[in-house]
């Protein structure tokens, strides 16, 4: 007999789904048989959704009249068929190694949209310079060693940006997260001697930052850093024409914002005991009481945001430079200066969804069910990234209804700590094994970003999936192409 | 009155009476605290100086800075205190909400520190976040800090437990009123008055909160009560949650009607002391008659920003004769608007003021050989009275798109002038023709 559970205590966190999801997740013998087929996990991707988020960021570009070009951030997801279709849109892709950029290549990206980010080696500055690609440069060391790379292999001056940290606030202090990437303001000379000699190889493009902060004061204030710097570059006789602010516009993944209020209260009230924990062992996402008060703060992602992804571009364009005192928009647009962007997790928004099977269920030690899914916490990591949501629940058999429960999600690994969630979720009813919890909104960084072949258990599959007008056309990740490749 | 010290003239604020046409209700004599009129502007002022005044001597001594975690009156204070015992002052802070109140810390030589946002890409083994740091650094070992941690330092309730409490008494000839109201940020000055009224009689004590994801200044909403050490939920017999715009309703009532100058904090105390006394006036037998006490917290004058966002209407000037908003459709159609080849042209032949309306930063990166850079706002300002330039030398007016110098060229008609014209397309439209722009 499966346990009966008390009904649930724990505030719902539904997840944001748009129609597209849920026409596709509730034609439940194409879901069951995808699962049947091809194994538990199982990801779930829309391309085509894709484009319409990257036309909602364009829509931005063109309110303010500006110039300049959306790149997907590749790392956030390594499906296959996301940068096929990329390919054959005008958006371009914003890669962070050498595989990512052969994989952005090989998947029809013209090296031309391609932006080269993060750390890089040899071979990836030389795939880049030979594929035409912008190399938005970490420090003068490594523009030297890409001009020298220029000159060794005969290849035609490449476009560079640099990019920049450690803004210094006008007025009073705004205080940034130390970053390990950029040159300081104070460091810029030196790119710049750089770039001074090797102006037969290199194009100063523009200046370049990316915060990992959703403030937007900062941000304003990292632009209106990069716009000083290019006068310092013009001076210097280089023309850059562009600043590129990087990601970072956020997701909201809520359907309801009342809910998160709630939940927080909630979780808020069990760290402070006044009712039964509602997380595994008391666990309190940085919080912790301390005589009756709570001290700390709540350290997950904002799962409702008032801004997110194009509305945030959008605000932070309407923002004031501090110093400059006139909205970011019309400063760039007025100094002739375009803005790129690199949006990973917002351009990926409602893109994919992640299933898994059910495979036992049984009472916890503090009566909360225990749902032991076939998939680990590397292959769902919402909760790595501290994003709370609930799973939908995919009944095997829809007319067995039950009350709300509240349960734990446990993984595949042989592991105490392989927890899906630390907290227990809300669930519509009582589980049972071949259910498929559906996990929304995983294509920003919890599809693929940090799945393992630990314990040598399978990763998920992935798998592509179009609207075709009478239903879904789905083919494997690999098979996918914008053009010819269905199912 | 005479003192020797404006930290002498903390307290004693005035118990105003607010009058039973304004308030209607039945029974209940109703009483504003104006915490106010301290000297520093606040019912913050008697905290702040409670907190920090033992401590002085020794952080002069030590060359230690005064630290709060406030961006508002409990920073404008200590603000003051430390200026006035020669020691610097720092303001750490979420986000300043209210740009006066920078503004005016600022002006007292505060110096303003805003903890960074939150992380995008969040790490959760990251326990180091920023607030956390930062009370470690202020507890660190040889740290020269006068940390006066309002929201955990019992002599902030104290303050207002010592006198604040039996100055309402006193006011009231020893009587304890029967209902106190007041607004919970630090939870310092509601809890320490119920305190103190508790020790002579048994007052209903209310809370105001803020609504759920709303903003009142000074004010936590119920989801931030569990934030702060001071705030004990057995102090108070109700807790109710006011929305900004009826904190404004409450702000407009004390101002117009009351001669009260409050801000929004005390509207939203008045509001609710209103709406809740409401309900308890029918049970009042006739001839019985109740008294209640709410505070004003500060004045008015600091939130002309956050009213004009919040309530524009109240703040609302006409247009002005001469803005940019009364020009017709007609007036735009009748510009001489020039391509850029036409426009090219006509500056070689004529030689018209090339005036450009950019910023000035984007005008010293590049510009048409020979224009003028006046700014847009300022150009408006200086239309407001008249044509800025002769009626008979010609003008091309130059914006980034040619969206802005149309209409300025149309004002400019109307304003008399015979032959101002826009470049259509802008310095946009000029730099990708090829056309060449030099730099300042």
């Amino acid at each position: 007999m499966p346990p009966q559970p008390p009904p649930s205590d724990v505030p719902p966190l539904t997840p944001r789904l748009s129609p597209s999801w849920r026409s596709l997740l509730a034609d439940g013998q194409l879901v069951t048989t995808l699962v049947a087929g091809l194994g538990s996990p199982l990801n779930l991707v829309m391309p085509d959704q894709l484009l319409r988020n990257a036309d909602a960021f364009v829509a931005v570009h063109r309110k303010f009249r500006l110039g300049g070009s959306v790149y997907f951030a590749h790392k956030a997801n390594r499906s296959t068929a996301l940068v096929r279709r990329i390919a054959a849109s005008g958006v371009g892709v914003d890669v962070a190694s050498t595989g990512e950029l052969q994989h952005a290549l090989g998947a029809g990206v013209p090296g031309a949209r391609i932006m080269a980010t993060g750390p890089k080696g040899d071979d990836f500055l030389w795939l880049s310079a030979t594929a035409g690609a912008i190399v938005n440069a970490d420090s003068a060391d490594e523009l030297d060693r890409l001009g020298r790379l220029v000159v060794e292999h005969r290849l035609p001056p490449v476009r560079v940006m640099v990019r920049m940290a450690g803004f210094s606030s006008v007025g009073f202090t705004v205080l940034t997260r130390p970053s390990r990437f950029g040159v300081g303001p104070a460091e810029l000379d030196e790119a710049l001697d750089v770039l001074d000699r090797r102006r037969e190889q290199l194009v100063l493009h523009g200046l370049a930052f990316h915060l990992d902060t959703t403030a937007l004061n900062e941000k304003a204030l990292a632009v209106e850093g990069c716009l000083l710097a290019m006068e310092q570059c013009r001076a210097r006789g280089h023309a850059p024409t562009a600043v590129d602010v990087g990601g970072g516009f956020g997701v909201a993944y809520l359907a309801d914002p009342e809910q998160w209020h709630t939940y927080a209260h909630a979780l808020t009230a069990s760290v402070l005991g006044q009712q039964a924990p509602i997380t595994w062992a008391g666990y309190g996402y940085g919080l912790k009481a301390e005589r009756g008060a709570v001290r700390g703060t709540l350290g997950v992602y904002p799962s409702h945001r008032d801004k997110a992804g194009p509305g945030y571009l959008e605000a932070l364009l309407e923002s004031e430079g501090p110093g400059l005192r006139r909205p970011l928009a019309t400063i760039l647009l007025e100094s002739l200066v375009d803005l790129h962007i690199e949006p990973g997790r917002a351009l990926l928004d409602q893109v994919g969804v992640t299933l898994a099977a059910v495979r036992e269920v049984r009472a916890g030690a503090d009566g909360r069910l225990c749902v032991w899914l076939d998939a680990n916490r590397h292959d769902v990591s919402a909760e790595e990234h501290g994003v709370l949501v609930d799973p939908l629940l995919l009944r095997a058999d829809p007319l067995r209804v039950s009350e709300p429960v509240s349960a734990y999600l446990l993984g595949n690994l042989c592991l105490e700590n392989d927890l899906i969630t630390r907290r227990a979720v809300h669930l519509p009813s009582v589980p049972r094994p071949g259910d498929l919890p559906a996990f929304a909104n995983t294509g920003g960084y919890f599809m693929d970003f940090a799945a393992t072949d630990a314990l040598m258990q399978p990763r998920a599959a992935t798998v592509a999936v179009r609207s075709a007008g009478d239903g879904w056309r789905w083919c494997l990740d690999a098979e996918y192409w914008p053009e010819g490749g269905d199912r | 009155m005479r003192y020797e010290s404006i930290t002498d003239a903390i307290g004693g604020t005035p118990l105003v009476a607010i009058p039973p046409e304004v308030h209607g209700l039945v029974g209940i004599d109703l009483y504003a605290k104006l915490g106010m009129l301290n000297p520093f502007g606040s019912v913050k002022d008697r905290a702040a100086w409670n907190m920090a005044r033992t401590r002085l001597d020794d952080a002069r001594r030590d060359g230690a800075a005064v630290v709060e975690l406030s961006s508002g009156n409990t920073a404008k204070a200590l603000a003051v205190i430390a200026g006035m015992h020669g020691l610097p002052f720092r303001s750490v802070t979420n986000r300043m909400k209210v740009p006066e109140i920078k503004d005016l810390l600022l002006l007292l030589g505060a110096q303003i520190e805003e903890l960074p946002g939150q992380t995008e890409c969040l790490d959760p083994t990251d326990t180091e976040e920023p607030l956390t740091r930062m009370y470690r650094r202020l507890t660190e070992e040889h740290a020269r800090f006068l940390h006066t941690d309002q929201y955990f330092n019992p002599l902030n309730r104290q303050a207002h437990e010592d006198a604040t409490g039996p100055e309402i008494i006193a006011d009231l000839d020893g009587r304890v009123p029967d209902y106190f109201i007041a607004c919970v940020g630090t939870a310092g000055s509601s809890t320490g008055v119920a305190t103190a009224l508790r020790a002579h009689g048994s007052p209903q004590v209310w809370g105001v909160v803020a609504d759920r994801s709303d903003f009142i200044p000074g004010i936590r909403t119920a989801d931030e009560l569990a934030e702060v050490g001071l705030f004990d939920p057995e102090a108070f017999d109700r807790i109710d949650s006011v929305t900004s715009q009826e904190a404004i309703d409450g702000m407009l009532v004390l101002n117009r009607r009351c001669g009260i100058l409050a801000g929004p904090t005390a509207g939203a105390a008045y509001f609710a002391a209103v709406r809740a006394l409401r309900e308890v006036g029918p049970a009042i037998e006739a001839g019985d008659r109740r008294t209640a006490v709410f505070i004003v917290c500060d004045r008015v004058e600091s939130y002309m920003s956050y009213v004009r966002q919040r309530r524009p209407e109240v703040l609302q000037r006409p247009a002005r004769a001469n803005d940019l908003s009364t020009l017709s459709d007609a007036e735009l159609a009748g510009v001489h608007s020039l391509s850029v080849p036409e426009a090219a042209e006509w500056i070689e032949r004529e030689h018209p003021v090339v005036i450009d309306l950019r910023g000035s930063f984007a005008f010293r990166a590049l510009h048409l050989a020979g224009s003028v850079n006046i700014v847009d706002e300022v150009f408006g300002e200086l239309a407001q009275g008249g044509v800025p330039v002769s009626p008979s030398q010609s003008v091309l007016l130059v914006c980034p798109v040619g969206e802005q110098s149309l209409r300025y060229a149309a004002l400019l008609r109307r304003l008399g002038h015979r032959d101002a014209r826009s470049l259509a397309g802008g310095v946009v439209a000029w730099r990708d023709a090829g056309r060449p722009m030099v730099s300042a």
